[in-house]
This record gives C-alpha cells, structure tokens and sequence, in this order.
C-alpha cells in the first residue's frame, strides 16, 4: 500500500523509458523535434525567401560576393522595373509621361498584366474541362461494371507517369494539323487532357466512396438519373471538386515547355513570360524576382481563400464523413 | 392503396449458369391492399433483396412482381410511385429537412406550385413532430429525428407502397421501441401498404399483420404474428420466433389409445389425441417448450410432463426471471416467475401443459403439433401451493 507522502508518479511508474519519463529526456525529445522541424522550414522556404530579397536588392548587391542575406540598401527598383515595361507595352507610357511628367522606358517589352489574364484563360479554361471529363468519366467508372473497366484505369494511371514532354512532338503535329498554333485553345485542351486522369482517380475514390442508399434514394424519389446526379451528387461533391479544380488549375499555370513551343512572344503565360525577363549575362534578377512576386500574389490569395476546401476534398474521400 | 402481389420471384446474383448466387428462391406472397407484411429472417436470407426488387432497385432473375394486377418488373424504381426508408436513413446531406422532405415532390411530376409543397412539407412535419427542425442540415439532427425525416420523406409523396428496409437497426434500444410503435400508428393511420424488413422477430411480431419468415431465399412460413408463434410451419420458424429459444428434445412417440405417449430421455407423458389435429405416422419426432410455458412443480399441477432439472444461472427480468437449468439430457431454459427463492445449484421440477408441447417430425422438421392457444393462468389445476 502506498502512503500518502509517496509520490504517485513512483507507484504507478511501469516500463519507465529515460526518453518519455524524465525530465532530461523530455528536454532532449523536444530539441530534437525543434532542430528537425528548423531543417524542414528552412528547406521549403528557403527560395522562396531568396526570391522576396533578391527582389528588394539593387543589381549590384545581387552580385555582390559574398552574396548578402538580408538587402543592405533595400530598394524598389526590380519593382520599379516590372511596372514600367508593362506599362510600356501595354502602350499607357504616352499617358503617364503627359500626365506625370514620368519617363518611361524599358528595355524589357512585358506585359505582366497581360501574362495573368493570359495565363488565367488558360488555366480555367484546362481546369473546366478536367472537371466535366473526369467527373463523368469517373463517375461511370465507380459506378458501373464493364469489360475493360480496369485496363482504362491503368492506362489513366500510366499516362500522368508520362513526361509531357515525351509527347510533345506528335502533340505540336497534332496543334498544327488542327490550325491551332499559337492559341490558347491549344494550351486549353492539351492542359485538360494532361489533368483529366488525375481529376479521374481523385473523384472516382469519391464515388467510390460514395453511400449507394443516398443514389437509391433519389431514384425512389423519381430522379432520373442525370437529376440525380446534379441534385445529389454534385453538390454533395463540392469540396472533391474545388480540389480537382485546383489541381488541374496549378498544373497548367505552372507548365512552361509547352507554353514556350507553342506560343508567340505576344501570347505568352506566366512561365514562358517570367523567363523573357531572363536575358543570358544581363538578367536583372531582381527584375526576375519582383515579377515573380507580383504575378504570385493574386493565385496567392486565391488558394488562401479555397484552401479549406482542397484539404477538406482530398481527405473527404479517406475519411468516413 | 395497391395489392402488392410477389409471384414466384427469383433473384440470382451472378450468372445463373455457372456460380451464381440464388438470393430468392421461388418466392410467392400477396399482400392485400392496406396489409402491413413484415419479412422476417436471418442476415442473408434474401429479405432485403425481395425488399428492392419490389421497389424497383434490383430486377427479378425470374417471377412477377404486381401492383393491382399490373406486372411492374420492366417498370424503373422512379416510376413505381413507392417510397422507402433506409437502414442508414440516406438523408440528403447537403440539403435541409426541409428540403429533404419537399425533394420528391418537386421531382415529381405534378403541378404543385412552391407554396402548395411548402404547406405540403409543414403539414408533414407537424405530424412528425419536427417543424421546428425544418431548417437545419441533418447531421445536426440525434438519430430518432433523422429516422423520423426519413419517414417524412416517404409519408410526404402518399405513394402507392411504403418499403423499410432495417429502418430501426442503427437506433438505440429505447428509440427504437417507440419508433416502431410510431411507425404502426403511422400506417395505419394512412393505410398505406407497406413492406418492412428486419431481422428482429420481436419487432416483426408487434408491428406485423402478416409475416413472411425467410431462410435461404425461401418462403419458410406466411402468417399472422400468432400463427407463426403457436403454429410454426416447422422448426426453423419455431427457433426463429419467440424469445428466449425454444427447449428441444428428441423423442419417440407411441401410440396408447386415446393418448399418444412421448418419451424423452428426462421424461415420459401423454398428449390426447384430441389435442393432435392429423394422425401421427412417425415414430421419431422433435419435443419443443417454449421458456414462458414451462412451470416448477411446486407452483402448478399440469397433466404434462416432469422435467426435473439443477439451475445453473437465474437472469431476473423485473417479475420473472429466466432460469438456465441442465436436465439430464441437456439444457433448458424457462422463463418462470417466483424466482427469488432460487439459486445456482438447486434442483426443481419444471412441467408443462400438454396443450403447449410442440411436437415436430424429426426427419422432416415439420410441424405435428403446434401450441394450442390457451390462458396460461386459468388452464389448469393448481394444486394448492403457493407461487
């Protein structure tokens, strides 16, 4: 029997491990978690926080070696840069001159506004056929028997183990067969085609998943079956479709082969568009880095936005809701 | 108001050829209009698959299913005019009740304007007693209240059939008493045919007017709740109906004038012919007691037979108390009151009423003789003891 002054901790302590029941093991398991979660944060955001002070550096300092962590003489100028050619080639340097007395002029003729606009043509565009493609097809694919059912989804499997690249011969022979070189209608159905199994697998685990009593009660309740799957299963599916659409929507605003070799200078998107402001010896890259920030922003805050629903569709399917 | 008619029914899963599984074997059931039909069986047994094929969701390998005479197997589950509660409810998730209950009516074909569905809705509600849920999504909703929207969901469309497959399996003990009690009023008051599936025969027996006890696809026995208690078509039903199980003994019968004498191993007793409606023309035969028709000796006198017995557990139930005992041959169970008195160890004595000894053949497993109805407490002689 235990006394009152004996500590319980004592009495009850089984199996005890230096690791979990000291005091010196605790503080050695929490520095040892901290140090590892230090490597992985410095890891993943490590470029992206070269980005934003390269961005803020002068050319010189850029070139600076040993090069500097933090901008000694912090400065707009990359910034100032990305404005004025787009502002010059989007033709508004007469008015800001008349207005404003600014001169204006760049050797860089990029529009950035332009890149975005055209860059979320072709991204939404993608990311709206990967949806209704993959959302039917996954549909029919979870939901009915047939021969062949497993060899599609195999050949579905393989094909986003293709790299894009591999195809992109019989790919620009088909773009221009088809009259479609230098659109973004090209790019539009390549990205949807590239998307769409991905779309395919991630909604299918949905259907899948899907109770069969909710579809036997709609068609109880004289749905026909398209009714069913527009009342029932598309809103029920919300969160797994913002998540494909995210998806198919990252790829293709991140895709840069195709979009260089298919494009003219004038149709650019953000990836072809961000490496003209490469310039071999004379890339300004804090030029480079505050175009990059710029056009980051608006998908930035985007994502921010949806981003609860991506976590939600991806794992809806894994876990019972 | 439909005379729901199963004619010969055969569902096979699979290919019928080669490995298919039959489900529903041959099965043939009218149900009058207005009638309350329970399919009563074991996990598997084909009850739910019957349950969907009637509705529409699986077609019938072979047989007829007919509404008013109309053959309706080629008929698609949204045009039959039925509705069905779940066993998981299958409530819209992304809707609220009040929109779970209005769906089928809009996807109906009818010329209801919004308002006449809304007052459609609200009526339902108020007699479920869930208006002032009506707003909310269901899975803010306790289980009994989502039952409760699955059935307002059914009632709402006044169809032709109500189906209910399990509709009280995923609820609790108490829900589930009251529930189904709801249910039968419901029914009633609506008269509405109606087709419920469970595998609990305590449920069956009191929501039921005709019951329909399945075992491996087939029609085992058609009947009203007292009909397959007393008069189980064989011995499958009589171990499925009643609880707790009924006390099997094998025995061999002969014939002593105007009695047939049993012999089992613990005892020997007569049974009057009178009591057995057709001549008994096998000599092996099945002895079946039900627990709440055996007594101890002491307390009552019957003209049956004396099974004497060592109690091994007593599980007091409120007045009575089950009573596990081992006989010489084997076990019994009886459910007998006057309990307290007793205790692991102690011998009795049960008996039974002659009238209440059912008596199966033993090769056939078919009924001989069933329990013939007759109050437990006025019957017989007591013999002066007191219980």
């Amino acid at each position: 029997m235990a006394t009152d002054t004996q500590d319980p901790n004592q009495e009850f302590r089984k199996n005890p491990s230096w690791l979990y029941d000291t005091q010196s093991g605790t503080y050695v398991r929490k520095s040892l978690i901290g140090l590892l979660t230090l490597v992985v944060f410095t890891y993943v955001l490590f470029p992206l926080y070269w980005m934003v002070v390269t961005a803020f550096k002068t050319t010189a300092e850029i070139q600076q070696i040993p090069p500097t962590v933090f901008p000694e003489d912090p400065s707009l100028q990359g910034f100032r840069m990305v404005v004025m050619s787009s502002l010059q080639t989007s033709g508004y340097d007469a008015f800001f001159e008349q207005s404003f007395g600014w001169e204006i002029s760049s050797a860089i003729d990029i529009d950035i506004l332009t890149l975005i606009v055209n860059s979320l043509k072709v991204t939404v565009g993608a990311g709206l056929i990967a949806l209704v493609l993959g959302t039917g097809a996954a549909y029919v694919l979870s939901q009915r028997e047939f021969r062949g059912k497993n060899a599609i989804m195999s050949l579905l499997l393989a094909s986003l183990m293709f790299p894009g690249t591999a195809i992109m011969v019989p790919e620009w022979e088909l773009i221009s067969t088809l009259g479609l070189f230098n659109t973004h209608l090209a790019l539009i159905l390549i990205y949807g085609a590239m998307t769409s199994p991905f779309v395919v697998w991630l909604m299918k685990g949905f259907f899948d998943d899907f109770p069969d009593s909710i579809v036997e009660a709609s068609r109880i309740d004289q749905c026909t079956p398209f009714e069913t799957f527009w009342y029932v299963l598309v809103p029920m599916a919300r969160n797994s479709l913002i998540a494909s659409f995210i998806f198919a929507f990252l790829l293709a605003w991140n895709e840069l082969v195709f979009a260089l070799t298919l494009l003219d200078n004038s149709k650019f998107t953000v990836p072809p568009g961000l490496l003209t402001f490469v310039q071999g010896f004379n890339t300004q890259w804090n030029v480079v880095a505050a175009a990059s920030i710029i056009i980051s922003l608006p998908v930035l805050a985007g994502l921010a936005y949806i981003q609860q629903y991506f976590v939600q569709g991806l794992t809806g399917g894994a876990v019972k809701g | 108001m439909t005379h729901l008619e199963v004619d010969g029914v055969t569902k096979v899963f699979g290919d019928p050829e080669k490995d298919g599984v039959v489900a529903v074997n041959d099965l043939s059931i009218d149900v009058p209009d207005g009638d309350f039909l329970v399919l009563l069986g074991p996990s598997g047994c084909g009850k739910t698959t019957t349950l969907r094929m009637i509705g529409g969701l699986e077609d019938p390998t072979e047989g007829e299913i007919r509404f008013d005479g109309t053959v309706v197997n080629d008929i698609k589950a949204r045009n039959r005019d039925v509705a069905m509660v779940f066993q998981d409810f299958a409530l819209y998730p992304h809707m609220t009740v009040r929109e779970n209950l209005g769906f089928g009516l809009r996807r109906e074909d009818n010329d209801m304007t919004d308002e006449e569905i809304d007052q459609r809705v609200t009526e339902v509600a108020e007699m479920l007693e869930i208006e002032e849920l009506l707003n909310n999504k269901p899975a803010q909703l306790s289980g009994g209240q989502q039952q409760r929207v699955a059935l307002g969901r059914a009632i709402i469309r006044e169809p032709r059939l109500f189906l209910f497959d399990e509709p009280l399996a995923n609820l609790d003990a108490q829900l589930r008493k009251t529930m189904r009690t709801e249910i039968d009023e419901l029914q009633s008051q609506v008269g509405i045919t109606s087709a419920y599936v469970t595998h609990n025969q305590e449920e069956a027996m009191t929501i039921a007017d005709t019951i329909a006890i399945l075992n491996d696809g087939k029609l085992q026995q058609l009947g009203t709740p007292d009909q397959v208690f007393n008069e189980p078509a064989n011995l499958f039903v009589a171990q499925f109906v009643g609880s707790p199980d009924m006390n099997l003994y094998s025995g061999r019968v002969t014939d002593s004038g105007d009695d047939y004498t049993i012999e089992t191993e613990d005892a020997t007793f007569e049974i009057p012919k009178a009591l057995v409606e057709s001549e008994i023309d096998t000599s092996d035969v099945l002895v079946g007691f039900r627990p709440q028709d055996l007594y101890q000796r002491a307390a009552r006198l019957t003209e049956g037979p004396d099974v004497d017995a060592e109690v091994r557990v007593v599980e007091p139930v409120g007045t009575e108390a089950i009573v596990h005992a081992e006989t010489e041959s084997g076990d019994i169970t009886a459910k007998i009151g006057g309990f307290h008195d007793l205790a692991a160890g102690d011998s009795l004595t049960f008996t039974i009423a002659p009238e209440h000894v059912y008596l199966f053949d033993a090769e056939t497993e078919e009924l001989i003789k069933g329990r013939l109805m007759s109050e437990r407490a006025e019957d017989a002689p007591t013999n002066g003891v007191e219980v």
